[in-house]
């Protein structure tokens, strides 16, 4: 026996091995729905499964990108539109690229785009958004051996770039937690996948959103305090003074690129696409800072809004809801909240749409 | 550097390239900045000490062979053993040592303490170097006339860190006649490295999750299925950790044309204690034996001076281990389950028994060595009693070893046991290539799939 053919072979095995599990749908079928990666799976699944009778119009966002398309579809009849999402807490921007371009193959299955993003000026943030660690878990099984290069090197810290890149290459390597979580019993799992891929639809569709307020809650601007009722919980009481009195990262201009990057490559996406893309941006909670973050001229979203099929929904359009009683927390419309949002969106969106042809 | 790192694996293969592709006289060259590469790659302030030491035990053995004087040989040989003594004494005893005197002084037990980090592989390599000089002491081997030689023998890097404990007569019949390895050589080089790699990363690195969560935190574990459960995790974890780190420093000298000894022979089949010591850290017994037992006298002087010699082998082999009375107890432990072997006649502990009777034999001898462990892994004597209390107590609930890694241990036990019979790993580069094949893509996955790949954690005994 020779050495090299065999060990060559014996490398191609594994590739191969590792190809079918873990680059092909079988293992995706068998994640566990509440991690994150088994609930981006989930959620595209439902929204391709989604039957799609005339024009459609998709939301994508983060976890405050609180559209209820239950309540959209309730207009479809005045509006013309069906609205769909695919908003995933967590996800970022790098990831909602990849989320669409799997959704969405060929560019043409959607009227309208709807990103909801948390600012018009590409506020900074305290970390490097292109270092998300996250984000891998999130789209790995979205993920090929082409996007190798370009996903390893949009982030910009060596030891994420080689997370990324192995990742990629050894998908298990990602999927290991799951799979030891898979291992620790097997039967439940696969018996709450087939439950899931049942029911987890109608789950989301129906969903109806918590009726927690921040009502009770009082803000003194001068002297930085937050008085809370006497029955907030003590982490609900820190988030939110962390998000109204915390200082402000200092303009840097990185998220600044990583916003041009990643919304320009949708925007390169949906270029000659019948649908059109329209930026929202978020109600900012049941307080706002007077200290906002400045205004940036050359942001991402407003250079885009200089493309044809680029809209920017009025900037303070969602701010009859930043109001205590909406919101459930320091960043999350609540029920009532994302009904009115809800609702919002479907007339802004059809308004801008127009009727459909 | 560690073996379960990327970093390694490239500096594994540009050594292997930049050896092969080297002009034979250069290749002693490679090998030996390549291994004091390694070994500064971890602290480069060492260097000088493993250096010096390489100097005086060269020097010291070519004296020795050169003076007439039985009494000039025996004071180079004290000398050289003064200073591998020294430097290790001071290195991993001294804090020991001074920590006990300032007991006795009824002193603040840091009192004389130092600051002091452990070289890495000094217990190794020491014990390498002084095998050397006794062996041309005794006149066993001739000097190493070639320093570059003689400095490759101590510092070679597959085995600088934590063993195997390569006798220099083995090592230099295999270097002065060095045959490139043979395609089944380079086969089950790799065989063995991806298999210690699998031992290392899937399934000791997994255990060791579990010992570590119940050694340092006891109190929140009672009871005896949870002692048992996390002693036994334990005893997996140093297992597949120091044979994973043997196999891999055997396949990396096969694939560099070099044999090393075998260290492990499935201990956890040993039917007795004194099976067992032939099957664990098999380097370590041998040395032991042959460098301290039979010097002290050995078997040749009655029974009593057998039982002590033993005993006193044991003792010291569980002190070199770690500064610590707990490494003391369980040398001493071993030392009087071997004793009392003895006493019940030999011949049945070391004749394999009855199949029938084996299980039984056994079982008996793991859980005996889980006791034992238990003084190895508990970081205090205090908490080695409280453990041993729970493991006998008798109540309690909740195995901490989850059913998928008890599913892998008994996959990994049929294994060991096809391999007690046929050894079919050792044979398998010779074996149909589909075979090997399938071996390989199986290790890979797992050590993709299950493997600790967060953080590469060490090697147990690269703390010794």
């Amino acid at each position: 026996m020779r050495a090299a053919p065999v060990l060559i072979a014996s490398v191609v095995a594994f590739a191969a091995m590792e190809g079918v599990i873990f680059h092909t749908g079988l293992y995706p079928w068998i994640l566990n729905p509440d991690a994150s990666t088994g609930y981006v799976e989930t959620i595209l699944r439902n929204e391709q499964n989604r039957p799609k009778n005339g024009p459609q119009v998709l939301g994508i966002g983060d976890s405050r990108m609180l559209l209820l398309p239950r309540l959209s579809n309730e207009h479809t009849a005045e509006t013309g539109y069906t609205f769909g999402t695919i908003a995933t807490a967590g996800s970022s921007p790098r990831s909602w690229y990849y989320m669409l371009r799997d959704t969405d193959p060929t560019a043409r299955q959607y009227r309208a785009i709807v990103l909801a993003v948390e600012s018009y000026d590409d506020a900074e943030k305290w970390v490097d958004e292109a270092d998300n660690d996250a984000d891998l878990s999130y789209v790995i099984p979205l993920l090929g051996l082409s996007d190798l290069w370009e996903y390893t090197w949009s982030f910009h810290d060596p030891k994420q770039q080689w997370k990324a890149a192995r990742g990629i290459l050894f998908k298990g390597l990602v999927y290991k937690r799951d799979f030891e979580d898979l291992m620790l019993d097997p039967v439940s799992r696969v018996r709450y996948v087939k439950l899931n891929r049942r029911d987890a639809f109608s789950w989301n569709y129906g969903y109806n959103g918590p009726p927690d307020t921040l009502v009770g809650f009082h803000v003194d601007w001068e002297a930085k305090t937050l008085t809370a009722p006497p029955n907030a919980a003590p982490g609900l009481v820190q988030n939110v003074k962390g998000r109204l009195f915390d200082p402000l990262p200092p303009e840097s201009g990185t998220r600044n690129r990583y916003m041009k990057y990643w919304l320009g490559k949708i925007y390169e996406r949906y270029r000659g696409s019948p649908a059109r893309l329209i930026f929202l941006r978020l109600p900012r909670g049941g307080f706002v800072r007077p200290d906002q973050p400045p205004y940036h001229p050359r942001s991402s979203v407003r250079d885009l809004a200089a493309q044809p099929n680029v809209t920017l929904i009025e900037e303070h359009f969602f701010d009859p809801l930043e109001k205590p009683e909406l919101f459930r927390d320091e960043l999350h419309l609540n029920g009532p909240g994302m009904d009115r949002f809800s609702l919002m969106i479907t007339q802004e969106v059809s308004r801008i749409l127009g009727p459909p042809r | 550097m560690l073996f379960n790192t990327p970093q390694f694996f490239l500096f594994l293969l540009v050594t292997l390239g930049l050896f092969y592709v080297s002009p034979k006289p250069l290749r002693r060259w490679i090998l030996l900045i390549a291994s004091y590469f390694f070994y500064m790659s971890w602290n480069w302030r060492f260097a000088p000490l493993l250096l010096s030491l390489t100097v005086i035990d060269y020097v010291a053995a070519i004296w020795m062979e050169r003076v007439e004087s039985p009494r000039r040989r025996k004071l180079f040989l004290v000398l050289s053993l003064a200073a591998n003594l020294g430097f290790l004494g001071f290195f991993k005893y001294y804090n020991f040592l001074a920590g006990m005197l300032a007991e006795a002084m009824r002193r603040d037990p840091h009192a004389f303490a130092l600051s002091i980090v452990l070289p890495l592989g000094i217990s190794f390599h020491t014990f390498q170097s002084m095998s050397y000089v006794v062996d041309v002491y005794r006149g066993e081997q001739k000097a190493i006339r070639n320093p570059i030689d003689y400095a490759l023998f101590i510092a070679f890097f597959p085995q600088l860190v934590a063993g195997p404990i390569v006798r220099a007569r083995e090592f230099f019949a295999n270097y002065y006649n060095w045959v490139p390895p043979v395609s089944e050589e380079k086969l089950r080089g790799v065989l063995w490295i991806l298999l210690g790699l699998a031992k290392k990363m899937a399934l000791a690195d997994q255990f060791a999750q579990i010992a570590d969560s119940y050694f340092m935190n006891l109190a929140a574990h009672p009871g005896a299925p949870a002692a048992w459960s996390g002693v036994g995790a334990f005893a997996m974890q140093i297992f597949f950790d120091f044979s994973g780190y043997t196999d891999m420093a055997i396949g990396m000298a096969l694939l560099l044309g070099f044999h090393f000894p075998t260290n492990f022979r499935r201990p956890y089949l040993a039917f007795s204690i004194t099976d067992f010591w032939h099957r664990w850290h098999i380097s370590l017994s041998r040395w032991l034996r042959d460098y301290l037992y039979i010097p002290l006298g050995g078997n040749r002087h009655g029974s009593l001076m057998t039982y002590r010699n033993l005993m006193l082998t044991m003792l010291l082999g569980g002190l070199w281990h770690g500064a610590s009375w707990n490494f003391v107890i369980w040398g001493g432990y071993h030392g009087a389950l071997l004793g009392l072997e003895r006493v019940f006649g030999r011949k049945n502990f070391q004749e394999p028994p009855h199949w029938l009777v084996y299980p039984f034999r056994a079982a008996m001898t793991f859980v005996l060595v889980c006791v034992g462990w238990v003084f190895f892994r508990a970081a205090t004597l205090h908490d080695s009693v409280y453990v041993l209390q729970q493991m006998f107590s008798w109540h309690g609930k909740g195995i901490l070893i989850p059913a998928w890694l008890g599913c892998m241990l008994a996959v990994s036990l049929v294994i060991a046991l096809l391999e007690e019979k046929t050894e079919w790993i050792e044979r398998l580069a010779q074996g149909p290539a589909w075979a090997y094949v399938a071996a390989v893509a199986m290790l890979l996955l797992s050590v993709e799939l299950i493997g600790v790949t967060e953080k590469a954690v060490p090697f147990v005994y690269f703390q010794f």
